[in-house]
């Protein structure tokens, strides 16, 4: 299964991003879970300079901005 | 209940009054441009451009200016506020940097300047950018002197976070595009006879404009003594404009990840508009209204041609929705809280006598900046309310040094920030760190007072010199002692 982590402290962004990953989960039909990491040392240890961030079975797909529901259905079918 | 009503009235009165004042044209000038300008620098400026002089191996003279220049260029929210801090202080330039660019980034980001300009006058928002910046630079110096020896034993973790992506730079049409932005800010916002001046009257007849004035002025009462504005037809239809965007913005920008559609063009449209609109002088007159073409509508109307011409043409798409989405996520956040802590600082300032704020800090005096700094240590409003707030103690006879140590004071310390501090830094750093900010706001609201009240420059700069002397003194002999302080 994917790991799909959405990092963010909580702003209006990292929610907005979140929605983002579960439509591109359900347009992929790729089995994945969705986990929001809001610890700012988790964070940190991806090397993200501005949420949100966004990183896919580890690694770090985007970060301080919002990518298109559609390219991140591209993203999850490449990973899975 | 009838008791109650003659005293509620005219506080709501008030409190409309305030609304009606801040959504009149010259506010509306400076506070759209300023949060498409907030928008374009947070997903146009590649964070790189200045990121990367904030690494662990630059020096002093290197990390300490690229620490402001993030604090104004890339910190507009606590999505990059945070993480930024963070990671400078963690993986980058160290904990005087880190926090240079902490209480540098509230002050001076641009919707905070421009606001402040627009509302309480260019000298405030100069003084507050300049002196934010050279005490800013001060704190950070000196926590990084005071906390030597934690910053020794941090952590040598590589700095690839900040050396990393040199390759993407800024792009001229950014570049440009910010250009227009700042130009119709001006345009739109300075008070200059060219400007300000109609060069082309047209008159339209509509009879029943003196007619819905009276009504409006009936509506909303005024004083013009107390400097009260009352409601304009202009207002009006500008007070009107606002709810459309938002109901095409809503439509046309909530989802922009997805592609740009016919509510975004409206959006955008409309605002066009009320940027022409609001640059317009319209007065009523007999039988009609008188409108004049200003300087800065033709200003306006230029600079909106560059910023379209570059929004459609030369943008790439992604840049275009990433702009647009940064832009509408900054009014979502701020304006609905602007709007109702303008409405209630209205209310309150028809129950605030002026005599209190007078007795207190009517002079540049040490108690009144104290009490300035008190003030805005322990209130916390949103982003941005601190102004319309200044703007009442202002007029409620507070004298401008006082209000400058509020303003500084205000969005650098609230609970919030300084609990997130606290997380990353430590207790005893966070202390020491909301003490020196207390003291530098109260000297930097002393220094403008007494410039303000007419002292002569060179005391001025005597004063300033023998206070930094005074800290130099004290932090050397801190520094001589074998353990310098310990965070936790």
């Amino acid at each position: 299964m994917l790991n799909i982590k959405v990092l963010g402290p909580g702003c209006a962004n990292c929610r907005k991003l979140e929605e983002v990953a579960r439509e591109a989960v359900a347009q992929a039909g790729v089995p994945a879970e969705i986990e929001k990491v809001t610890d700012l040392q988790a964070i940190m240890a991806f090397d993200v300079l501005k949420t949100p961030g966004l990183v896919i079975n580890g690694k770090l797909m985007s970060s301080g901005r919002i990518p298109a529901a559609g390219t991140v259905a591209e993203w999850i079918r490449e990973a899975g | 209940m009838d008791a109650l009503f003659p005293w509620l009235l005219p506080v709501l009165y008030g409190g409309i009054g305030n609304l009606a004042a801040y959504l009149a044209a010259h506010v509306l000038l400076c506070l759209l441009p300023a949060f498409f300008i907030a928008g374009a620098m947070s997903a146009l400026i590649p964070r790189q451009t200045v990121t990367r002089f904030l690494g662990r191996n630059s020096s002093k003279a290197v990390s300490y200016p690229a620490a402001v220049a993030a604090g104004s260029l890339l910190a507009v929210c606590s999505c990059t506020i945070v993480p930024l801090f963070a990671g400078i202080y963690k993986k980058g330039a160290g904990l005087g940097p880190a926090i240079t660019f902490l209480f540098f980034a509230p002050a001076a980001n641009i919707l905070a300047l421009v606001y402040t300009g627009g509302v309480l006058g260019a000298d405030l928002a100069l003084a507050r950018f300049f002196l934010s910046m050279v005490f800013g630079v001060g704190i950070g110096l000196i926590m990084a002197l005071l906390f030597r020896a934690d910053d020794e034993a941090h952590d040598q973790a590589s700095d690839t976070l900040f050396a990393a992506a040199a390759g993407e730079g800024l792009q001229h049409v950014v570049l440009l595009f910010l250009g227009a932005w700042v130009a119709l800010l001006l345009a739109g916002t300075l008070k200059v006879g060219a400007l300000t001046g109609a060069y082309v009257h047209v008159a339209l007849p509509l009879e029943a404009a003196r007619d819905w004035q009276a009504t409006l002025d009936w509506l909303v009462p005024y004083d013009a003594a107390k400097g009260e504005e009352g409601v304009s037809l202009q207002g009006m239809v500008l007070i009107l404009l606002l709810p459309a965007i938002g109901v095409c913005a809503w439509q046309g920008l909530e989802n922009i990840q997805e592609g740009v559609n016919g509510w975004t063009r409206a959006t955008l449209t409309l605002t066009w508009a009320t940027l022409l609109f609001a640059a317009l002088s319209v007065q009523p007159m007999d039988g009609g209204l008188r409108i004049g073409l200003t300087g800065k509508f033709f200003g306006v109307a230029a600079c909106l041609a560059v910023i379209h011409f570059i929004a459609w043409r030369r943008l790439a798409a992604e840049a275009l929705q990433d702009w647009l989405w940064e832009s509408w996520r900054f009014v979502k956040q701020i304006f609905p809280l602007l709007v109702l802590g303008v409405f209630l600082v209205g209310m309150m300032r028809v129950v605030i006598r002026p005599e209190w704020i007078e007795a207190v800090a009517g002079s540049n005096s040490v108690v009144g900046n104290l009490a300035g700094v008190a003030f805005g240590v322990f209130m916390y409003f949103p982003t941005l309310v601190e102004v319309p707030i200044a703007h009442m103690f202002l007029d409620l006879g507070m004298h401008r040094g006082p209000l400058l140590a509020y303003l500084m004071s205000d969005p650098e310390l609230s609970l919030q920030s300084i609990l997130i501090i606290s997380a990353i830094i430590g207790r005893a750093k966070t202390a020491a760190y909301v003490g020196l900010v207390a003291l530098f706001s109260a000297v930097a609201g002393l220094t403008y007072g007494a410039w303000v009240d007419g002292v002569s420059q060179v005391l001025l700069a005597f004063g300033l010199a023998a206070f930094i002397g005074a800290l130099a003194v004290l932090i050397a002999v801190l520094s001589r002692r074998p353990h310098s302080l310990k965070g936790i």
